[in-house]
Parts: structure tokens; sequence; C-alpha cells
């Protein structure tokens, strides 16, 4: 599904250059529920962008059916992830002047899928957002914006969800309920790339790969 | 949900800037339009309070002894009278209000007295302007200031002079020049008086500075270029001060216009420049989950921009209406010769709606820029 052939990423900064990512490769299959490791700084979140078609790395290839994403114009590769990819953060990222069914169908706003707004609502529904739906995302807990986060990355049924500390920001239990939708999207068909540093996730996880100094140092496969 | 849903989402909530960047839109139109609403009043109360001043244009007949002239005050030789009608029969004469005009030193009740035969004032084809001069009747007489004061004299006197009997029209205000002893006629009158039917000795003008606007064309030296070919028995002296002065005036107030509004424009852009930038700052990590969505350069510039031409209409609206309601409500205290030449003029709306979301979006056009330009995986890294 995406292949990671020789992944290197360089941060070219006034202090030097800092090696993010050295000679990653990783080969995702469809369904595949993977969780990334690794110490701070160790390149997940560049492993994870770079997957989405969000960094270009310094050499490598990132192949998507058959394709190099980073060989694909800019407006193509836009493309490519509003239909491919859904994102989640740590941070949430929800638009703050939008409620949250408005935040939930941002991304029905590019692409050539036709979206409706009840195919939002019925995600909020399942994420248990009903009574939020016209809430603004100040006015909501944590847990609640993560979930609504979920729900826009969901919204275009994408190949694989790219998720970035999830649960960085929640407490146990609302952690337990992010990672079972994630496991959930999962179950559906879909690919899930989660960086944590959190446990819950293992027992969902098909592999988990431990990255350190910017390469696989190993990989684990859950049972 | 359309892009525009999304401007008018963030104008909601990010009220101050908007406001603020509306509001230097509102400024810059309020000032384009109540400058352009009283302008043109404002020009034509320059050209009267300048034409008022008087005549600039002195034509006599060529033998004039300039010395003599200067001693006198006028010529001692006669032209015809037909002279003004040639001349004011001509196109393209760069000068206006012509007056033909007969005047000599006469004794009148014991007294030396200039009297000056006026003919109604007469204008080039396409000139046609309200009198700058006296228009005096036949068998009346515009009297000076020191004549009637010392011959007690006042509106409606019967006086005579030569045998000729005349009426107090007006007595004239204190000048301070020999016109305080001087006696105004009609033309006529003042031919048969002095005798001299049919003739004149001088044609008073202003020189309409309008037909000359380019700088390096010297107007003294065009004048009378133009009137040796329709006049050649006569020449023209051009009373400087006063030419200089009207002509000061008038580019004077054209550079003011020409400079004030471009600055005004100039500091507004960047005011709403740096609104912008600030707004694009506030933005980044929203704009980087929409690439993160998929939104491809031309949508996120879309989403500056089309809030820039928002901005514009919007601000053009309000400074339309705010300008034209300050133009009409100072203007007439202002310009209180041509007040009633302050109107609302719809075509400032039109200028104002075309031109603000122009300017608007190039004061935005950095500040999308970079928006659309700055590296979303560096923002999103940022968390």
């Amino acid at each position: 599904m995406v292949l990671l052939e020789n992944v290197n990423k360089i941060y070219r900064t006034k202090q030097g250059d800092i090696k993010a990512l050295d000679k990653v490769s990783l080969h995702i299959k469809e369904g595949e529920f993977i969780v990334i490791r690794g110490p701070s700084g160790s390149g997940k979140t560049t492993l994870l962008l770079s997957i989405g078609g969000m960094l270009r790395p310094t050499e490598g290839q990132v192949i998507a059916g058959k394709r190099d994403i980073y060989r694909m114009s800019k407006k193509e590769r836009a493309e490519f992830r509003a239909k491919n990819i859904g994102f989640v953060f740590q941070l949430f990222h929800l638009v703050p002047y939008l409620n949250i069914i408005e935040n939930v169908l941002l991304p029905a706003g590019v692409g050539k899928v036709q979206i409706r707004s009840v195919d939002a609502e019925k995600l909020l529904k399942r994420l248990n957002l009903t009574d939020r739906m016209y809430h603004k995302p100040f006015e909501l807990s944590a847990g609640e914006k993560q979930r609504t986060a979920i729900a826009r990355a969901m919204l275009k049924n994408p190949r694989i969800i790219l998720a970035d500390e999830p649960t960085g920001n929640l407490d146990p239990e609302n952690s337990e309920e992010i990672i079972s939708r994630l496991a959930e999207f999962r179950h559906s068909g879909g690919t899930v790339i989660v960086v944590t540093h959190g446990k819950a996730v293992n027992q969902y996880a098909d592999r988990i790969i431990y990255l350190e100094k910017g390469h696989i140092e190993k990989f684990s496969v859950s049972n | 949900m359309t892009t525009f849903h999304l401007i008018l989402k963030e104008i909601k909530q990010r009220k101050l800037n908007f406001l603020l960047s509306l509001l230097a839109v509102i400024t810059a139109v309020v000032l384009f339009v109540s400058f352009f609403t009283t302008g043109q009043a404002s020009k034509d109360e320059t050209i009267r309070l300048m034409r008022d001043i008087g005549f600039n244009l002195r034509i006599i007949p060529k033998k004039t002894d300039m010395e003599k002239f200067w001693k006198l005050g006028y010529s001692e030789h006669t032209m015809p009278e037909s002279y003004v009608y040639d001349l004011a029969s001509q196109e393209g004469l760069s000068y206006a209000h012509l007056t033909a005009i007969l005047q000599d030193k006469i004794l009148w009740q014991g007294r030396e007295v200039f009297l000056t035969g006026i003919a109604p004032e007469i204008s080039p084809p396409g000139k046609k302007k309200s009198p700058m001069g006296f228009s005096i009747q036949q068998g009346t007489v515009y009297i000076g200031f020191e004549l009637a004061q010392n011959m007690r004299l006042k509106n409606g006197d019967k006086i005579n002079i030569f045998g000729k009997p005349f009426t107090i029209a007006h007595s004239l205000s204190e000048s301070g020049s020999e016109d305080d002893i001087r006696i105004y006629v009609h033309l006529l009158d003042a031919q048969l008086l002095l005798n001299k039917q049919n003739k004149i000795n001088e044609i008073k003008a202003l020189q309409c500075l309008c037909l000359v606007d380019n700088k390096n064309i010297n107007s003294l030296a065009l004048l009378r270029k133009q009137l040796a070919k329709v006049l050649p028995d006569a020449k023209v002296i051009l009373i400087q001060s006063i030419a200089e002065a009207r002509e000061n005036q008038r580019l004077m107030a054209e550079k003011y216009f020409g400079f004030i509004i471009p600055f005004v424009i100039a500091v507004c852009m960047a005011w709403i420049g740096i609104l912008a930038l600030m707004n694009v700052r506030e933005r980044r990590q929203e704009i980087g989950i929409m690439r993160a969505l998929g939104f491809g350069s031309g949508k996120i510039a879309f989403l500056f921009l089309g809030k820039a031409v928002t901005i514009g209409l919007m601000g053009a609206a309000f400074g339309f209406v705010f300008g034209t309601g300050l133009a009409l409500k100072f203007g007439p205290g202002v310009f209180k010769v041509t007040a009633n030449m302050i109107t609302p003029k719809i075509e400032l709306l039109y200028w104002a709606l075309a031109a603000s979301p122009v300017i608007c979006a190039l004061s935005f056009f950095i500040p999308a820029m970079i928006a659309v330009t700055q590296d979303p995986a560096h923002i999103l890294r940022e968390e």
C-alpha cells in the first residue's frame, strides 16, 4: 500500500544539519495498525508527515499506488492527501471559528468526493458528539475535541489515518476511547499509523516500530 | 461549506482585525469621496475667488507709448471697437471675459476724474462664463468712492456729465486706488461723451489658465502669438502678479489633491498589510491543518484575497456613505460660493467599489503569499 525506500530527511539549520530520518525503509500493508514509538527527536513525526505527503524526504521514495508521491505536482499531492489520508494531531487543530459539524465538514471543501452534511452527522453520532454538533471547539473537553478531529479525519473515508500523539493531551479514559475509535477504523478496512508513547494502543497494533536517531531500531509484532 | 462561508466565519471570529482593516479602507474611501465630492466646488471656488482679484490681461493699441500708458493709466490711442468682437469670434484662444473699454481723463464739476466706458463682457465660443466685471446699463453710472464722498452722492442721485443726464446706479466702496475718482459708464455713453464713436482704447481679459496646462509653454508668448494673428494692430500686457497668483493657487490646489490621496492610500495599504500579516501569523496552525486536509495553494490564497475583497467592498460602501455625508454636511460651510455644486456623486461609489477591493487585495498579496508558501509540515511539527 505504502512503501518507503531508503528515506532520508535532513533538516538544515544555522546550527548545522539534523538527520531526522536515516535510510528508513518500510512497507505498510492495507488494513494494518502500526504504532511508532521512540524517544523525543527520534524522527517519529517526520516519518508520519513524510508518509502523509506533507514533508518531502531529502532522499528516498515514498510510493503509494505505484507512484512516488513526491514526484507528483503539489496539486496532485494535495488531491492525494484529500482522498487518501486523514490526519489526527495531539493538539487537535480544530478551526476555532467553525462549530463542530463545520470542522468535521472542512475536508468536504476539497477533492472530488461528494460529502453531505448527513454523513458528518452520522459520524458525530457514532462518536457520541451529536449534542456538541453546534458548539465551538473551545466549549468542548479535550476528549471531545480529539473525537471531533477523528471524525474530520474519517469523513472522506480515507485509506490511511495518520495520528501523531492523539492521546498525548488526554486522560486514560479518553485515551482508551480514542484508540478504540482508531481500531474501529482499522476493522472497517482502513490503515492506521499512530505515533504514541501510550501503552494502551499495543493491544490493537499489528506492528510496533521503534525509531532511534532517525532509523528503525526494531520491529515488534504484536499478538 | 464554501470558501466564502469560511471567510465570513473567520471575519466573525476575529472581529478586531477585520474592523481595523475595514477602518483603514473606510478612512481612505471617506477621504477620496469627500475630496472629490467637494473637489469640483473647491476648484470652481478657487477660480471664482482668484477671478475676483481682477483681469490680468490688457490689450491696447500697438502704437501706445508705454511710458505715457503707465503714467496715465490708459492708452492715448484708440482702436476699433470691432476688435473685441474679432477677438471673441476666435476659437482656441487662451483668454476669456473680454471687455471693451474706452477711458479718458476729464474735467467734471471742477475735478479731474477718470471716465471709463465699459461694454458688457463677451466670451469666445464655447467659453461662456458669468460676468466678472460691472454690467452697467446705459444712462447709469457707477461712481468712485472718493467722488461720492466729496460730492455727497448716493445711489439713485441724478448727475450730469457734459450735458447728458445719468442716474447713479451704484456708489462704489473704497478701493484704495485711482478707481476711487473714477466714473464708470456704459461704453456707448463713453463713446458719445468723448466723441469717439465705435472706438475703444483697451480690451481687458482674463487669461484662461485651463488652456495652458503644459507648464513648459510660456503663456505670455502664446498670448502674443495668438493676438498677432487676430489683431495685428494691438499688443498684450500680462499683469504678472495676478496671473502668477492665480496660476500658483490653482497648481497648489492640484498638487494637494495629487499628493494627499495617494499618500493616504499608501498609509492605509501598509496598515491593512500589517493587519493581514498578523492575521496570517495567527492562522498558521489553521493553514497547516488545511494543507494537511488537502487544501491547495489557490484555495489558501483565496481565503485571504477573498477576505481582502470583502473588506474592500464593505469599506467602499461605508466609506462612500460617510464620505458623502461629511462632504454634504461640512462642504457648504467651507465652499460658500459654490456650495450648490456639492451633491452626492454616484460615480464615486462605482470607483470606490472597483478600486478598494483591488487595493485591499494588493495589500493582502504579500501576507497571502506568505500563507501559501509557509511549510505546513514545519507548523504541524511545532506542536
